[in-house]
């Protein structure tokens, strides 16, 4: 875990009085509505289709048991009993009062957690691989860099009045577990031929209604200069990218028209005078940084503890264990231990959404078992990093006992899915209800049906990333109904791809069965072992339009 | 409007615009790029100080090599979301200019922090009682975490 330092807490304290007196006012008619928006929305508050809703920063998808004990305090204490994890690491609460907020972010501070630059016209909450440090893979772990990023880009003084929003993702990995070629700034750790540490930065990545894959920029930014390299970008952006219309105002708008090598001149005409200023990381800074994220000492032998078993003992006694061992569990680096996903996709909840009962439990687990950490992913599930395999089947027992041990993780009903019309004033139709119907539907065969992603967002804003779903499902409006867009063969692992459109938007009755007829085309024509996207590149995306559009 | 400057409050501003209006030249004058583009050769003689009105999408290299013969350089924000003043005060800072700066137009108090930090040292609020409280907000937050042109160390 990263340890907070003082400095960090008068921040954010500091924050919290700023945005009480900033609410004062607008509550007492000093500042108007479209005043008060932008001040507002940095501090991820926006209004919504029933109440506002507050989103509050997981910076790197990092948790401690104390800061998630909180975040189900605050859901007890303002909002309704549970959150919504984003595709964005963070969390949702979707029913606070607006005179509340201030006493909200009071309470999150006390934890160092906050919602600064959680939405906004500014640089957002730093993304990464929520395996960071736990895989064999990996080059580095990037959560330090992701780290130093976060502290320069809080409260940025000259970035907070941006054309658009402004998402960094950072990986340390070549297997891309952050989808950072669809954002704003991807940056991916490498190493150059003399062995030095240094970043493949891409730029102009985004999801939304033109969706785009982001370009190497720079192939190799060492390591000290990563700062001044992305500071040069976002000046470029801020002095040139659109504020005419906000739909061509994402820097992916200004890559294209100027053209990624003039673009590319004038990020580095602006870099070369900066890039040795204060800016510069030295060895002493990145080392600081890098010690202040503890690491856990790792056992080789564990007894279980007490209603576990060891594990080959449980994989041959328990076949229900065996399939989410399978399913919900990864090899670590570290031999005997396996990282546990915590499934939020179960079939009695809407994707991604938790109680603050469970929360509770989670957080006495993971200071049980897991050194006190959770870790949240961009799918919208969570993470014990670093479970001893003699703990797992006593963790299993306790994860079913709170709906947490649904055996699905990287399958169909792992969806991903934003809150849609149920909640979002931007949005076109509902998803959560048709996650719904999807999910039980096919709850008794995700598993066999093997890895497939699901993607779904309810307007073209795609915070749902349809646009990368394997299967993409996009509800639109057609004279004031619900109507949904799939999209076939995307995809956000190792290389992003943009899905295909299938054909005609699907009326929302036939969406269960349009994904049915997908589905049938994939088992009937499947070679061997071949996941869905593999037989889906092979036939290409006629074959099932076919069956989806021929039938009607 | 009512001027901050250097953290207090201004009851008048010495510094008058040309235009058309008031095209007379003074002492202590505002021109705008485009004039004072045109009219280059005739101000650098002028004995008086002079001040340069710029939008925050003016392209520095139309200035940058006569930048240190302004006293003053105002920066006009359209609309208060309109970000591109911020980098372009950066950008003039950089570039070793040492005068007035100054944010003109569509101003938050709830934004003299930021301009502060990017190097602006006065700001044109709309009223008196607007003024005062802007004077508060520049020292709104106690700690940096990054390096801007006020020089602040950022602590981590």
């Amino acid at each position: 875990m990263y340890q907070y330092n003082e400095f960090d807490q008068t921040q954010i304290d500091e924050r919290v009085a700023q945005f009480r007196e900033q609410t004062d006012r607008f509550l007492a008619g000093a500042l108007t509505e479209e005043q008060f928006r932008p001040l507002r929305l940095m501090n991820g508050l926006y209004f919504q289709t029933h109440a506002p809703m507050l989103r509050v920063n997981i910076p790197y998808g990092l948790l401690s048991s104390k800061q998630l004990r909180m975040l189900a305090h605050i859901s007890r204490k303002y909002d309704k009993d549970y959150a919504h994890f984003t595709t964005r690491q963070n969390i949702q609460y979707n029913w606070p009062e607006l005179a509340q907020v201030p006493d909200i972010l009071a309470d999150l501070a006390t934890v160092q957690m906050h919602a600064i630059q959680s939405s906004g016209n500014c640089i957002r909450n730093i993304t990464s691989d929520p395996l960071a440090g736990i895989q064999a893979d990996e080059v580095e772990d990037p959560r330090p860099y992701c780290e130093i990023i976060r502290q320069w880009s809080t409260l940025h003084p000259e970035f907070s009045y941006l054309p658009r929003k402004f998402k960094f993702a950072v990986s340390g990995s070549p297997k891309d577990r952050a989808a950072t070629e669809v954002h704003d700034i991807g940056i991916h750790m490498v190493r150059n031929s003399a062995g030095e540490l240094g970043f493949e930065v891409l730029v102009g990545g985004g999801l939304g209604r033109t969706p785009m894959i982001g370009q190497v920029i720079n192939s190799f930014v060492d390591e000290k200069d990563i700062l001044s390299y992305v500071e040069a970008i976002l000046r470029v952006y801020n002095r040139f990218g659109r504020r005419d219309n906000k739909y061509k105002a994402r820097i992916k708008i200004l890559v294209k028209a100027t053209g990624l090598a003039a673009f590319k001149e004038q990020v580095e005409t602006e870099w070369h005078t900066i890039k040795n200023g204060p800016l510069k990381l030295s060895q002493e800074r990145i080392d600081r940084v890098k010690n202040l994220f503890i690491k856990q000492p790792y056992l080789v032998e564990k007894e279980p503890c007490l209603n576990s078993l060891p594990l080959e003992q449980a994989l041959e006694t328990n076949e229900q264990f065996k399939a989410w061992f399978k399913q919900n569990t990864l090899a670590h680096k570290q031999a005997n231990y396996r990282i546990v996903y915590l499934s939020l996709k179960s079939p009695n909840r809407p994707p991604g959404d938790i109680t603050d009962q469970q929360m509770d439990t989670v957080a006495d687990l993971a200071d049980e078992l897991n050194a006190g950490e959770i870790r949240t992913t961009h799918d919208q599930n969570l993470i014990f990093a670093d479970i001893h395999q003699n703990d797992l089947y006593y963790l299993w027992q306790k994860l079913q006992e709170i709906d947490l041990a649904t055996a699905n993780i990287g399958t169909l009903t792992d969806m991903i899915c934003c809150p849609g019309l149920d909640f979002c004033s931007l949005a076109n139709a509902s998803s959560i209800d048709i996650s719904q119907n999807i999910t039980q539907r096919f709850k008794d065969s995700t598993t066999e049906l093997g890895d497939i992603r699901l993607k779904m967002s309810g307007c073209m804003n795609g915070c749902g990333h349809h646009s990368i779903g394997e299967i993409g499902i996009l509800g639109v409006d057609k004279k004031g109904e619900q109507w949904y867009q799939f999209t076939l063969g995307g995809s956000d692992s190792e290389a992003s791809k943009l899905g295909q459109r299938l054909g005609p938007a699907i009326a929302k009755e036939n969406v269960t069965k349009t994904v049915e007829d997908i589905l049938d085309i994939y088992t009937e024509n499947k070679q061997n072992s071949e996941t869905f996207a593999e037989t889906c590149h092979r036939i290409g995306i006629d074959s099932f339009k076919e069956r989806v559009y021929g039938s009607r | 409007m009512v001027l901050v400057e250097n953290n207090q409050l201004q009851v008048t501003d010495s510094w008058h615009s040309i235009n058309e209006e008031t095209p007379q030249i003074t002492d202590k004058s505002i021109v705008s790029l485009a004039y004072w583009l045109e009219n280059k050769a005739e101000l650098t003689n002028h004995k008086g100080k002079l001040g340069l009105s710029v939008m925050g999408d003016d392209e520095l290299s139309q200035f940058s090599n006569e930048l240190n013969s302004f006293d003053l350089v105002c920066i006009n924000f359209p609309t208060f979301t309109d970000g591109r003043g911020y980098s372009l005060a950066t950008s003039i800072r950089a570039a070793g200019y040492k005068n007035g700066l100054r944010a003109v137009g569509d101003i938050l108090p709830d934004q003299v922090f930021y301009l502060s930090r990017v190097g602006f040292n006065s700001f044109e609020l709309a009223n008196t009682e607007l003024a005062e409280f802007a004077i508060t907000k520049l020292k709104e937050f106690s700690v940096v975490s990054q390096p801007a042109s006020d020089d602040r160390a950022a602590i981590n």
